[in-house]
């Protein structure tokens, strides 16, 4: 039977009440954390490699439609402007321009408002859009609107609009017990101010819509990874019903958080479409892409640690000024002083400074990511003082306790994780590095600790067919942006079939179903989804005992079924599934499956563990990632290969964001110099170090029925800071400022 | 003015009009497989093979492309490329799979030039191919697979 229970959700920190929609008579017991699985925890290839491997996956991008019109952007060449004149006319009398839309556009959508504007706060900022029956047509369009600005002033300085007290947002003040008496009383302080570069996300594949009306029922896809949130911001924008606006998104060219919802692309190419009555095709170019795409923010942040000269650590003030550019949801940077070590005094200041770059928004483990690269090296410092070893002062200091809420952690490994990371890292030998080496190169190595959400959550369904021929079809509302979640689900629902994983096939990428799952973000699609996959599977094998039961006149409790073959405990049944399956005919076993709430009393929280050793020449400032290994506690793990292309892909971006990643705004102009992807410097597979990964892969009892969390953001938390903790370690110093540089590190070491 | 290009041993009448081979390839021939990720030559999501050597097509006139054998992913499904692709699948070196194409064609053409390459050979001929999902390690794994298997 369905019941609605109240629960409370989490997305990246942000807690919410909820109704969730759960089956009371769902009786599917948790797997145990020994049991003896057949499939999941055993590494698998994902279901759609080939198709991938063979450029047969089909993008956003590679959407071919009859008559489709190709969408330019015009964006405003200046930080702060007011648009003087734009002739929309001219550009719509321009040969094959079918529609065009500028800020004072009468526009159908109704939302969102203004879809553009006249007086654009960022280089970058879209100001109006031409869609015609080519590319070129269109780009001719967009040179007809012969825009006019008048420059504004402009500000991206963040200690300037500290100066102004220019925020998007009021400063937060979090603190309990009182941090500044604890820090005057403490027998050892430490401070340290460093900041932290703007980060672009660079998704290969860039944001992009293809919009398509048929009367009142919009089609559209979108390069997303919140199809659902998409479909409900387009129904509204557009006054349609839900079930009228159609979703597609089953490749995605990568996200990495910037890709929420519709986005300015999907709503504009919908609203063109709508004007033109043709289907409409939105691509940014990468220059658009890399200006207008989103940013992690830069910040500036100070830490002040005390501590027992046993390594207490009693007091801990932090502050982070953060440049929001022109607003967004204000990233969490402080979660990691507020709860990675046990300290009943804590005081966190955050200031989300409003500057003219584009709204800030989630970049894989916003906030947290760059709140550890200071945290951490401040912890590092504090070891420095205390004569102690870096991951004895972390061991010392941990708590099994939310700091924040006071509930117990529903699991927590991170104990163990230092161990197997010092283990495979050799860390008690790290000392040898410093001594002379036969390249003349210094080295050293260094540690941080990775603490994230990950636990997810309801509301999340899926849907399990089974067919005459034994093969079954997993409905699910995931968005595969390349995480492998959708083999997860394969994976999970075979399992529990009892079916060969060929027989399996999982489907998510498309609204239409209206199966619900939640964006692919905040580390939440395994541990939301999983469970409610096992669940609707489990409805389908007992099913299909039941009629085998039927079939074969035994009763039901005496069959089982597994690799694909109906068996009595006796033995004297053992057949294909078909055999059951066949009488069928065009019927087909049915079963749905949902997510339950997960356990009061407990806070779900993934933690990690990352040692990093790097190599430095001296006189070049060149740093070089020699070796990163990862241990990250995220429950049990369903698919080891999947999960470690998650690391890897987690620590890469770690290393660039440590040694070459860095939005550069020119402080004449506000402009960003560097939004191209020959000089903002994501990494290639020649900058790859070792990457040495390992999970406890301890199932959390105390989530539901999979006892899994989310591997999304954890691999990229730490990896920056152990880096400059092992470039402290080789030097004996710390560059103030991250990306670490030739400059900085020059500068550093002189 | 109609050229003839020479797509997977497939000869196409095609009218470049001033544009890239990487437009025509999409555009006209529906090859979807090539992509474009940054337009400029700097991340090698267009590669394709130009008498067996990887190009960017992104940066390569199609006008320029004539009289020469073009070789797009499509046309990549038989002995070494196979191999590779079964490598990279079997193997994990693709996550999003959108660069994926262009990683394939790189490493077909670096296998067939050199069949035994080492990590730094790997690593010289991949530099070109850029993965935001960060596929690296697995990419350099299936590249020594393929060629252990070829």
């Amino acid at each position: 039977m369905s019941r609605f229970v109240r629960t409370r959700t989490e997305m990246e920190g942000r807690y919410e009440d909820v109704w969730a929609l759960v089956d009371e008579s769902d009786d599917t017991e948790s797997w145990a954390p020994d049991a003896a699985l057949s499939l999941v925890g055993r590494p698998v290839p994902r279901q759609d490699g080939a198709a991938r491997a063979a450029g047969r996956a089909r993008f956003t991008v590679d959407v071919r439609l009859a008559g489709t019109l190709h969408a330019v952007v015009l964006r405003s060449p200046v930080a702060h402007g007011r648009v003087r004149s734009l002739d929309l006319d001219g550009a719509r009398a321009v040969p094959g321009v079918r529609a065009v839309i500028g800020p004072d556009s009468e526009l159908s959508l109704t939302t969102r408002s203004p879809l553009l504007r006249g007086e654009p706060g960022y280089a970058g900022a879209p100001v109006a859009v031409v869609a015609a029956d080519t590319l070129e047509a269109a780009h001719a369009g967009v040179l007809a609107l012969a825009l006019d600005l008048e420059v504004l002033p402009h500000l991206v300085d963040v200690e300037e609009g500290l100066r102004e007290q220019r925020f998007t947002a009021d400063p937060t003040d979090e603190a309990r017990g009182d941090a500044e008496v604890a820090l005057a009383a403490a027998e050892v302080t430490v401070e340290l101010s460093l900041e932290t570069p703007g980060q672009l996300q660079t998704a290969l594949e860039p944001h992009a819509a293809v919009a398509s009306w048929e009367g009142e029922r919009l089609t559209i896809w979108v390069s997303t990874q919140g199809m659902f949130a998409a479909r409900d911001e387009l129904a509204r924008a557009f006054g349609l019903r839900k079930s009228d606006v159609r979703v597609l998104t089953e490749f995605v060219g990568g996200g990495f958080g910037a890709k929420q919802g519709a986005g300015f692309e999907a709503l504009a190419a919908a609203e063109l479409s709508r004007i033109a009555g043709r289907p409409v095709r939105l691509v940014n170019d990468r220059h658009g892409e890399q200006l207008d795409g989103g940013r992690r923010a830069a910040s500036r942040q100070t830490v002040r640690l005390g501590a027992s000269r046993d390594g207490t650590i009693t007091a801990i003030d932090a502050d982070a000024v953060i440049g929001m550019g022109q607003g967004g949801w204000m990233p969490p940077v402080l979660i990691p002083a507020r709860t990675l070590y046990r300290c009943a005094d804590v005081r966190a200041l955050t200031f989300p400074v409003k500057t003219n770059l584009r709204a800030q928004n989630a970049f894989r483990a916003p906030g947290v990511m760059e709140g550890t690269t200071a945290f951490e090296q401040a912890i590092d410092e504090l070891a420095l003082a205390l004569d102690m070893d870096p991951l004895e002062l972390r061991r010392r200091n941990h708590t099994d306790i939310d700091q924040v809420s006071g509930s117990p952690y529903s699991s927590n490994q991170l104990l163990a994780c230092y161990d197997r990371a010092a283990e495979l890292a050799g860390w008690a030998a790290r000392g040898e590095l410093r001594e002379p080496q036969p390249d003349g190169l210094l080295r050293g190595m260094g540690c941080a600790s990775q603490i994230w959400w990950g636990g997810g959550g309801p509301p999340s369904h899926a849907t399990v067919r089974l067919d005459s021929e034994g093969h079954a079809t997993v409905m699910t509302g995931i968005q595969d942006i390349g995480t492998g979640t959708l083999t997860s689900a394969q994976i999970v629902a075979a399992e529990e079939l009892g079916l060969p994983l060929a027989h399996v096939r999982a489907l998510g990428g498309d609204t239409a179903p209206n199966v619900y799952g939640p964006i692919a973000g905040g580390s939440q699609t395994t541990p939301s989804v999983m469970p409610a996959v096992r669940s609707a599977a489990a409805k389908v094998r007992k099913t299909l005992l039941q009629l085998a039961g039927d079939v074969f006149e035994i009763a039901v409790g005496d069959l089982e079924v597994s690799d694909g073959r109906i068996r009595s405990r006796d033995g004297a049944i053992d057949v294909e599934v078909t055999e059951v399956t066949a009488k069928l005919g065009d019927a087909t076993i049915d079963g749905s499956g949902s997510r339950g709430p997960n356990p009061g009393g407990f806070v779900v929280h993934t933690f990690g563990c990352q040692i990093a050793q790097v190599s430095v020449d001296a006189a070049l400032g060149e740093v070089r990632v020699e070796r990163v290994v990862a241990v990250h506690d995220v429950g049990r793990i369903v698919n080891p290969l999947t999960a470690s292309s998650q690391v890897e892909g987690g620590v890469l971006q770690g290393v660039a964001f440590a040694l070459t990643e860095e939005l550069v705004v020119d402080p004449t102009t506000g402009i960003p110099v560097n939004a191209y992807l020959d000089d903002y410097k994501i990494p290639t597979i020649a900058d790859t170090p070792e990457i040495v990964i390992d999970f406890p892969g301890i199932a959390d009892e105390n989530l539901p029925t999979t006892g899994t969390k989310g591997l999304g953001e954890p691999p990229i938390i730490p990896t920056a800071a152990a880096i400059a903790n092992a470039f402290a370690h080789a030097t004996g110093r710390r560059a103030v400022a991250l990306p670490l540089t030739r400059d900085r590190v020059l500068e550093a070491l002189a | 003015m109609e050229v003839i290009l020479e797509v997977n041993g497939e000869r196409h009448s095609v009218v470049p009009s001033g544009r890239r081979l990487l437009a025509v390839l999409r555009d006209d021939l529906e090859l979807l497989g090539t992509k474009l990720a940054c337009g400029e030559g700097a991340c090698g999501a267009c590669a394709v093979l130009v008498d067996g050597r990887p190009v960017n097509a992104c940066l390569l006139l199609a006008e320029a492309a004539v009289g020469h054998q073009i070789v797009t992913i499509e046309g990549l499904s038989v002995g070494r490329a196979h191999a590779v692709q079964e490598a990279f699948v079997a193997e994990d070196a693709l996550q999003c799979g959108y660069c994926t194409p262009g990683q394939v064609v790189s490493a077909t053409a670096l296998l067939e030039r050199t069949p035994a390459p080492t990590r730094e050979q790997i690593h010289e001929a991949m530099a070109g191919n850029l993965c935001r999902c960060g596929a690296y390690p697995k990419i350099e794994r299936a590249i020594l697979r393929a060629a252990g298997s070829a």
